[in-house]
């Protein structure tokens, strides 16, 4: 039994399909990214397997449990990080997180110490007693996710769990997330759009875009599938026809493309390629200014198969009609 | 069942939490009621002949005594689902309708802690009340009083609740409790004697469930009892309004809910 499974997952709000024939499953304990650029679809696929949204088509299975017909099955298995912060902020720390056990129904007498553990866990026990409202961003959202795995969820779903963070609170979040894992095993469902969190955390990635999977596989085979690392040099002086001759001739070489006095050279083994490279134009006299190597990242993964970096997403676009309405009220 | 008691326990509990911790929204939600028993108690202080002609011996002010505790439940319960607004906004709703309580003890819990609420405001203007000079032939009736006060809070919440969960913006419903709220409160004998009234505002008004609490609160203050309505009558009905805004409101709530906002 898979962990998370959709069948032929569709949802569309009225012509608009926000996702379209979606399948995939996550194995039991694995962490499972959701990338995919704003708008692509990972928010409806998220609210769908918590029981948020019903499926125009298809089938979705949370730990074994029909997402339509099982509900309240599902919300037993399951916890729910939301992407921004949903704790009381007039409340205190513990106060949220015995709210959350009982809206969970942890049985009365293990309650206190549950919350005493994951409160040491996510190092928040001295300031328990403060009113939510004194806290950090990264505080609140390490109270998030122990509110969201107190009950001790079969699956533990993510939705962009560092968007808004400074880096190194990002990278503390990645280490919880990372104990948290290990010590309950738990499966995680996580979306992001930061290519880092994915490959920083996830065991697998599918890449969504337009509400379509692209792409499901481990961040190395990824990579890997992209192959090349790329070398960037400009030279001066000497024999240029001389210096990509001898160049071409090395094995590990399998492109070099050529603009004036710079060459990008694709190749397989970057730093074995480097060495050599320099032997060859000293050899020659050829002047080396600079040289860079450059290792295929998840982002060239990523835009490999979404096709464009940057767009306009569904609030931008509103912002602009939003925009064009007001000035038509001034006018 | 005994899950559902427990569920609404548990929004019951945190809404009360969040009342707790804001105070200054305790005091300035009582200055308006504060406003209204001072000022229009005494503007109107030379209607006594009137209100003594249909068998009320005290002074104005006590006569419209329970009509501004009615009017401090009817606000604060009727304003108070507003939050619902707020936890759809910023998320709280979804987390607690992924958890696995039942989506009628959502709105039963903030119902509940509406009415308790309310009758805590309603409280501190009986207190605002006795300290200009109304006085109480009978002091135990407090309980009572309190007891109405909570009831009838209950069905104004469960309007507060409805247009909350029905309504997509602040704006909305905010149009809608103020279109509500005050001609219910205008259209009931609060300030005036239901008798003096023109026909055809009595008959509006016998149809006006707040008629009937502020007729029943009056009595249970005052010993006086109004238009040959009897105190039983007035339960009755309250309990069947009561009743049908409880059942509607955790009906309308769980369909609206389940809908994307």
């Amino acid at each position: 039994m898979y962990s998370v499974e959709t069948r032929s997952l569709s949802k569309s709000f009225g012509a608009a399909n926000a996702i379209n024939d979606i399948s995939f499953a996550v194995e039991s304990g694995e962490i499972f990214g959701f990338l995919g650029p704003n708008g692509a679809g990972k928010s409806t696929t998220i609210m769908i397997l918590t029981t948020l949204l019903k499926p125009t088509s298809g089938q979705a299975l949370v730990s074994g449990f029909d997402v339509m017909t099982q509900a309240k099955q599902v919300r037993q298995s399951i916890g729910y990080v939301q992407q921004e912060s949903t704790v009381d902020e007039y409340l205190t720390g513990r106060e949220n997180l015995l709210l959350q056990a009982r809206l969970n129904h942890i049985p009365k007498d293990q309650i206190n110490k549950r919350i005493d553990d994951i409160l040491e866990l996510i190092e928040l026990s001295d300031k328990q007693n403060d009113s939510v409202v004194t806290y950090s961003g990264g505080m609140r959202k390490r109270l998030d996710i122990a509110g969201g795995l107190l009950h001790r969820p079969k699956v533990l779903f993510l939705d962009e769990p560092t968007v808004g963070l400074d880096i190194q609170t990002r990278r503390k979040i990645w280490e919880y997330i990372k104990k948290i894992h290990k010590e309950f095993e738990m499966t995680i469902f996580l979306t992001t759009h930061y290519m880092e969190e994915a490959d920083q955390l996830c065991d697998r990635i599918g890449i969504i875009d337009n509400g379509k999977i692209q792409v499901i596989d481990s961040p190395e085979n990824m990579k890997n599938a992209m192959g090349n690392e790329v070398i960037s040099l400009t030279f001066e002086n000497g024999n240029s026809d001389d210096f990509l001759f001898q160049l071409r001739q090395i094995d590990l070489i399998k492109k070099i493309n050529v603009d004036n006095n710079k060459l990008t050279i694709f190749a397989s083994k970057g730093t074995e390629v480097i060495p050599k490279i320099f032997q060859i134009s000293s050899e020659l006299q050829i002047k080396i200014v600079s040289i860079s190597l450059t290792q295929p990242t998840l982002d060239d993964v990523f835009i490999s198969y979404t096709g464009r970096e940057i767009r306009d997403d569904d609030t931008g676009f509103n912002r602009k009609q939003e925009h064009a309405k007001m000035k038509r009220l001034r006018a | 069942m005994n899950s559902l008691m427990y569920d609404t326990y548990t929004i019951f509990w945190r809404e009360l939490k969040r009342y707790k911790k804001s105070r200054s929204g305790v005091l300035i939600r009582l200055i308006q009621p504060a406003i209204w028993i001072i000022v229009i108690g005494n503007t109107f202080s030379g209607t006594q002949p009137l209100i003594q002609s249909v068998g009320f011996e005290g002074q104005y002010i006590e006569f419209m005594a329970p009509g501004v505790i009615i009017l401090t439940a009817i606000f604060t319960s009727i304003f108070g689902g507003v939050n619902t607004l707020w936890d759809r906004r910023y998320g709280f709703m979804n987390k607690a309708l992924t958890s696995p309580i039942s989506r009628s003890s959502i709105a039963l819990g903030k119902m509940s802690a509406i009415s308790l609420i309310s009758a805590l405001q309603a409280s501190l203007i009986v207190g605002i009340a006795l300290a200009i000079g109304v006085t109480f032939p009978n002091p135990f009736m407090i309980v009572p009083i309190m007891a109405i006060v909570i009831l009838f809070s209950m069905g104004f919440s469960g309007i507060s609740v409805i247009v909350a969960a029905t309504a997509k913006s602040q704006e909305t419903f905010w149009g809608v409790i103020n279109f509500l709220g005050m001609p219910l409160f205008m259209l009931s004998p609060a300030l005036f004697p239901l008798e003096l009234l023109p026909d055809w505002l009595a008959t509006i008004a016998k149809l006006n469930p707040v008629t009937y609490t502020v007729l029943l609160v009056r009595e249970m203050m005052t010993g006086v009892s109004e238009g040959g309505i009897s105190a039983l009558l007035s339960i009755g009905v309250i309990a069947v309004f009561v009743l049908v805004m409880v059942g509607l409101a955790s009906y309308v709530f769980t369909r609206e809910v389940n809908k994307p906002f």
